[in-house]
C-alpha cells in the first residue's frame, strides 16, 4: 500500500499542476474582463441603456455580447476603456460603436442560425463577431483597406470562421453572395443606397442611420416585404460617423424623438 | 477640436475666440476715445468722421469681395490699420519708419497673395469630402455671396431626397458627380452628362418628381435655385420644353462655363434651357413669363437643414406673398411643387403645407383643398399647388407614383387616414392630420397645439425656419431629456445664448469699470439721463439698422448686398449728419428733437410706402436698385445721425466725468440691440421692430430735453 501512494504522489501533483498551467496560459489573463462584459451586458444592454432607451431582451443576442471579447476588438491603449458605455476610436476616423447600438442594431435585424447576412462598415470586426455566434454566415465589407485587412485576421484569430471580411465599396453591397436574410449598415449614409434594397431578400431587413454627416440621424428599420414593397420605420435618433468618413468621431444615441 | 456632441471644454475654446477677437475693436475704440478726449471742441467732428470711414470700410470689403479671396480680408484690415498709424505717428521719425514698414509688409502680403489659407472645420462638408479615397479639388470660385470649392470624387452620391424603390441593375447606377461647396459647407452635385437622359431615370424616384404627375405634358418650367442642375436634368427628363433656371450665386455660372463645362455637358447652353443669375422671386416679380410648372426643391443642404442653421436667415422665398407670386406667374393649368427636407420631429413641410394653403385661399378663387399634393419619403416631403382643381386622372397618377415607389401620402383630394402612415411608419399619421387640421375650421388650434411655430411665414416676418417657442420647452424637456437642443433649430439657440453673453460680458468688461473708477461728482438725475439717452439710442439705432437691412434684402435679392447697402447709406449718411451737428450753436435738445421727429415721420412713411415702391422697382437692374435704396436709406440714415455726436457734445461741456459713461453705455447697448433687434423681429416681425425704434428714439429726446435743463441749471 505504502509503495503505491509512494508511486502515486508525483501523479497526483501532475494532476494538479498541469491543468493549472494550462489554466494559467490560455485562459484570458484578464478574468477582469470577463467581468467587465457581464457587467457591460446587464447594465447597459438588459436594463436598457444610461439614456432611457428601450432594454434588449433577445436572450441569444445578450448571451452572444457576452460571448464577444469586445476588449481584443479596440486598440491596445482603449482596451480598458472597452466595455464602457460609448464608442472607441479604432483609427482612420472610424469608432467601435457603443456596445447598446451594437446590440439593439443585432435584435432589430431579426436573424437566426440559418440567416446569412451582411454588414457594412466592419470597422474593427466587432459587430461581424456578434453576428457569427448568430448566424449561418456574415458577409462585412469594409471600404478603408488597412482596417478590412486587420478585421478579417482579427476575426480569424478568434476564430469566427463564419465571418467573411473584404475591402471594398459597400454602397453597392457584396452582390456575389445576395440576397440576404440581413444587412446592416453600421455607418451613416445621406439616403439608403439601392443596390443595399436590392440585396435584400423579401422578409429581411436592412437597419441603417440615415442623416447628415456628424449630425443627428435617424435608425431606420428597413423591412421588404413578401411582395417586395418596402416599409420604413425610424426607431432612435442616433449618430454615426459618416459612411465613408475617415475623422475620428464619436458615437451617441438619443432618445426616441417626440412626435 | 475632434467632438460631436457637447463638451464642456469647448467653452474655453469659445472665450479664447472672444479674446482674440476683441483687441482690434478695443484699440479701435480706446483710439477714437482718445480723439475725443484730446479734441474735446469737436466731438461730434469726429464722429462723424469715423462714421464715414466705417462705411466706407463697410462697402470697401464688399468690393473686395469681388477681386480678391475672403482669405485676404484680414491682410486688407492690416494696411488700413497701417496707414492710419502711419498718419497718426508721423510726426516723430520713428514713427514714420516703424508707419512705413506695417504699410509696406500689410501692402506686400496682400499683393503677392502670400496668404494663410482658411482653416476649414472638419466636420464641414468640404473636409469630409476632401477625405475620399479619390478626392481632388478641380476648380475654385469666389464672390461677395460665397467661396465655391469644386470637388471630384467617386464617392459623391448627393441625391435630392431618398430615392425609393429605385431598379439600379436594370436601370443603371447614379451617374458620376462632382460637388459644388459652397463656403465649405452644402453641397450642389453636377452631373457628368454627355446628353444621354435616360441616365438619370433616378431621378424619377425622389418625391419631387411627383410634380410632374401634375403638371401638364411637356411643361414650361422654371426651377429657382437651379445650382448643378439636378432639377433641370429632371424636367428634361420628364419631357420639359423649355426649363428657364434660376440661380442666385454667379459662381455657379462661372464654374459650369469653366473647369466644368465638359464635365456638365454644357447643361446650362442647351436651346431648351436658359439660366438666369438672380434672386427666383426678384426674377420672377420683374418678368411676367408664365410657366406650367414653378418647382423650388431643397435650397438648403440636408445637413444644414437639419442642423437649423437657417433658423434666423429670412428666406423670402417661402412667405405667403411669395407663393401669391408663383400662382400668378403659373398658366391656369400650372402648378407650384416645393420640396423641403424632412426632420424629426417634423415641421418644415407642415409650415409649407399651411403656407401654401393660406397663400391660395388669399389668391383665390376656389378652395385650396382640391388643389393640394402632399407626400413625403422618410428624408423629403414635396408639396404640390395646382392652379385648377384636381381631376380623377391627376389622382390616379398620384397614387400610383407614390404606391410604385413607396412613398406616403399625406394629403391628396379623397385620401382618407388609413391611407397615409403606409411606408415610412410613424407613430401617427402627424402630416395627415396636419394637413386636414389647417384645411378646416381647426387650423387654428393646430397651430397653437403644435409642439413647434408652424404659422406661415410672410414678408413682415420671414423667418420661415424659425420653429422654436418657448411654451413647448417643458414638453421638450420632459420628451427628450438632455438631449432636447438636439431637436430643435440652434440658429435660434444660438441667439439666445449670444444675448445673454453679451449681456454679461458687457456689464462685466464696461460697466463694472465705469462703476469702480469713474468719480461720482456728477448727479444722480444728470447720470440717469445720460444713461438712459445713450443707452436709447445704441438700441433704437442698432433696431433700424437690423430692420432695414432684412427689408431691404427683399428688394435687392442679395443679403450680403442688403447689409453692405444698408451699413454703408446708415454710417455715410449718419456720419454727414453728425458733422452737421458739429456746426450747430444753440440748444442741442432742439436739434435733436427736430431730428427725432423726422425720424418718426419717416419711419411712418416707410412703414407703408417701402412695400409698393420695391415692387415697382422690382425689375430694374442692380445698379438703380442700390441707387434707390442708398436715396431711400439717406433721410433717415441723415437724421439718426444727429442725436448721438450732440448728447457727446454736452456731456463733454457739461458734465464730462460722464464721458466714459456715455460711450460705454452705448457701446453696450449696440452690442445687445444688434442681437435684440432679432430675436423681437423673429417673434413680432419688422413692423414692430422700426416702431419700437421710433418710440426709443422719442424717449430719448425727452432725456436730452431734461439733461440740457439740468446743465444750463447748473446741476
Amino acid at each position: 500500500m505504502s509503495s503505491r501512494l509512494r508511486h502515486s504522489r508525483p501523479v497526483n501533483a501532475t494532476a494538479l499542476v498541469v491543468p493549472l498551467l494550462f489554466l494559467c496560459a490560455v485562459a484570458p489573463p484578464d478574468d477582469e474582463y470577463a467581468a467587465a462584459r457581464a457587467r457591460m451586458v446587464q447594465q447597459q444592454i438588459a436594463e436598457g441603456d444610461s439614456w432611457g432607451r428601450e432594454a434588449v431582451t433577445n436572450a441569444s443576442v445578450l448571451r452572444a455580447m457576452r460571448a464577444v471579447p469586445r476588449h481584443q476588438f479596440v486598440p491596445p491603449g482603449q482596451v480598458s476603456q472597452a466595455y464602457d458605455d460609448r464608442p472607441l476610436p479604432i483609427g482612420y476616423g472610424q469608432t467601435i460603436s457603443q456596445p447598446y447600438i451594437v446590440g439593439k442594431m443585432t435584435e432589430l435585424l431579426k436573424v437566426d442560425a440559418n440567416s446569412v447576412v451582411l454588414e457594412v462598415g466592419t470597422g474593427s470586426g466587432y459587430q461581424a463577431a456578434i453576428l457569427a455566434e448568430l448566424v449561418k454566415d456574415v458577409f462585412t465589407i469594409e471600404i478603408i483597406s488597412p482596417l478590412a485587412e486587420q478585421a478579417s485576421k482579427r476575426l480569424k484569430a478568434l476564430g469566427y470562421s463564419r465571418a467573411h471580411a473584404r475591402a471594398g465599396d459597400g454602397y453597392f453591397g457584396w452582390a456575389d453572395h445576395a440576397p440576404y436574410d440581413g444587412i446592416i449598415v453600421t455607418a451613416a449614409a445621406s439616403h439608403i443606397p439601392p443596390p443595399l434594397v436590392e440585396q435584400l431578400k423579401a422578409g429581411g431587413r436592412l437597419i441603417i442611420p440615415v442623416g447628415p454627416p456628424f449630425g443627428l440621424q435617424q435608425l431606420l428599420v428597413l423591412e421588404k416585404r413578401k411582395d417586395g414593397s418596402i416599409t420604413q420605420r425610424s426607431v432612435m435618433s442616433v449618430k454615426f460617423v459618416p459612411l465613408t468618413g475617415r475623422k475620428e468621431g464619436q458615437e451617441s444615441a438619443s432618445p426616441r424623438a417626440a412626435k | 477640436m475632434e467632438s460631436l456632441g457637447v463638451q464642456p471644454g469647448q467653452l474655453w475654446y469659445l472665450m479664447a475666440l472672444y479674446a482674440v477677437l476683441s483687441v482690434p475693436f478695443l484699440c479701435v475704440s480706446a483710439c477714437i476715445l482718445a480723439g475725443f478726449f484730446l479734441q474735446p471742441a469737436r466731438v461730434a467732428a469726429l464722429y462723424g468722421v469715423t462714421m464715414l470711414g466705417s462705411g466706407a470700410g463697410a462697402a470697401g470689403a464688399v468690393g473686395l469681395l469681388y477681386v480678391a479671396h475672403p482669405a485676404t480680408i484680414p491682410y486688407a484690415l492690416a494696411l488700413a490699420t497701417a496707414t492710419a498709424y502711419l498718419c497718426v505717428a508721423s510726426p516723430s521719425v520713428w514713427g514714420r519708419i516703424s508707419g512705413w514698414g506695417l504699410v509696406v509688409l500689410a501692402t506686400g502680403l496682400l499683393v503677392t497673395g502670400k496668404v494663410q489659407p482658411i482653416r476649414v472645420s472638419e466636420y464641414k462638408g468640404l473636409s469630409y469630402a476632401l477625405r475620399y479615397p479619390d478626392a481632388q479639388i478641380a476648380g475654385e470660385c469666389a464672390s461677395p455671396l460665397s467661396a465655391i470649392t469644386v470637388v471630384k470624387s467617386g464617392q459623391i452620391r448627393e441625391t435630392p431626397g431618398q430615392i425609393s424603390n429605385y431598379p439600379m441593375s436594370q436601370l443603371g447606377t447614379l451617374p458620376e458627380q462632382a460637388g459644388l461647396y459652397f463656403d465649405a459647407g452644402s453641397v450642389s452635385p453636377v452631373h457628368r452628362f454627355d446628353g444621354d437622359l435616360s441616365r438619370f431615370a433616378y431621378l424619377d424616384y425622389v418625391t419631387g418628381a411627383v410634380a410632374y404627375r401634375v403638371a401638364p405634358a411637356s411643361p414650361n418650367v422654371a426651377i429657382i435655385g437651379a445650382g448643378g442642375g439636378t432639377e433641370v436634368l429632371s424636367a428634361l427628363g420628364h419631357g420639359a420644353i423649355h426649363v428657364s433656371a434660376i440661380e442666385v450665386d454667379p459662381g455657379v455660372l462661372r464654374l459650369l462655363r469653366g473647369p466644368l463645362r465638359e464635365f456638365s455637358g454644357r447643361l446650362y447652353e442647351r436651346n431648351d434651357v436658359s439660366i438666369t443669375i438672380a434672386d427666383g422671386r426678384g426674377y420672377l416679380q420683374s418678368h411676367a413669363y408664365q410657366y406650367d410648372l414653378i418647382h423650388i426643391a431643397l435650397l438648403d443642404s440636408f445637413t444644414a437643414s437639419a442642423a437649423g442653421v437657417n433658423a434666423l436667415n429670412e428666406n423670402y422665398l417661402y412667405t405667403v406673398e411669395a407663393v401669391s407670386l408663383y400662382l400668378e406667374r403659373l398658366t391656369p393649368d400650372g402648378v407650384l411643387a416645393m420640396t423641403c427636407w424632412l426632420k424629426a420631429p417634423p415641421r418644415d413641410s407642415l409650415k409649407l403645407f399651411a403656407t401654401l394653403a393660406e397663400a391660395y385661399e388669399k389668391a383665390g378663387p376656389g378652395d385650396p383643398s382640391q388643389r393640394l399634393v402632399y407626400i413625403r419619403s422618410w428624408n423629403t416631403a414635396t408639396i404640390v399647388l395646382s392652379k385648377a382643381p384636381l381631376d380623377a386622372s391627376r389622382i390616379s397618377r398620384v397614387r400610383s407614383f407614390c404606391e410604385d415607389r413607396g412613398f406616403d401620402l399625406c394629403y391628396l383630394p379623397g385620401l382618407v387616414r388609413e391611407e397615409a402612415n403606409r411606408y415610412v411608419i410613424l407613430d401617427e399619421p402627424v402630416h395627415f392630420d396636419f394637413a386636414h387640421a389647417i384645411l378646416s375650421p381647426q387650423r387654428e388650434n393646430a397651430y397653437r397645439n403644435s409642439l413647434f411655430d408652424l404659422r406661415p411665414a410672410t414678408d413682415d416676418c420671414p423667418y420661415f425656419f424659425q420653429f422654436f417657442r418657448w411654451t413647448s420647452l417643458p414638453t421638450l424637456i420632459r420628451g427628450m431629456g438632455t438631449q432636447w437642443a438636439l431637436f430643435v433649430e440652434w440658429g435660434y439657440l444660438v441667439l439666445v445664448a449670444t444675448l445673454l453673453q453679451g449681456l454679461v460680458i458687457s456689464a462685466v468688461l464696461i460697466l463694472a469699470p465705469l462703476l469702480v473708477f469713474t468719480r461720482r461728482a456728477t448727479p444722480r438725475p444728470a447720470r440717469r439721463w445720460v444713461l438712459t439717452y445713450f443707452a436709447g439710442l445704441g438700441l433704437a439705432y442698432m433696431f433700424l439698422e437690423i430692420a432695414f437691412i432684412q427689408r431691404f434684402t427683399l428688394f435687392l435679392s442679395y443679403p450680403v448686398y442688403a447689409v453692405a447697402v444698408v451699413l454703408t447709406a446708415f454710417l455715410v449718411f449718419s456720419g454727414l449728419g453728425s458733422l452737421l451737428a458739429q456746426r450747430v450753436l444753440g440748444r442741442r435738445s432742439s436739434l435733436v428733437a427736430l431730428s427725432v421727429c423726422g425720424i418718426v415721420v419717416v419711419v411712418s412713411i416707410y412703414l407703408l410706402a417701402l412695400a409698393p415702391a420695391f415692387s415697382a422697382a422690382a425689375g430694374w437692374p442692380d445698379a438703380l436698385r442700390i441707387a434707390l435704396s442708398v436715396a431711400l436709406l439717406a433721410p433717415l440714415a441723415f437724421l439718426m445721425g444727429i442725436p448721438f455726436p450732440s448728447g457727446l457734445q454736452l456731456v463733454t461741456d457739461s458734465f464730462e466725468s460722464l464721458l466714459p459713461w456715455a460711450w460705454g453705455v452705448n457701446g453696450c447697448a449696440s452690442v445687445v440691440g444688434a442681437l435684440l433687434a432679432t430675436v423681437v423681429a423673429v417673434h413680432f416681425g419688422f413692423s414692430a421692430l422700426t416702431l419700437v425704434a421710433a418710440a426709443i428714439y422719442v424717449v430719448a429726446a425727452f432725456c436730452l430735453a431734461r439733461l440740457e435743463q439740468r446743465a444750463r441749471g447748473g446741476a
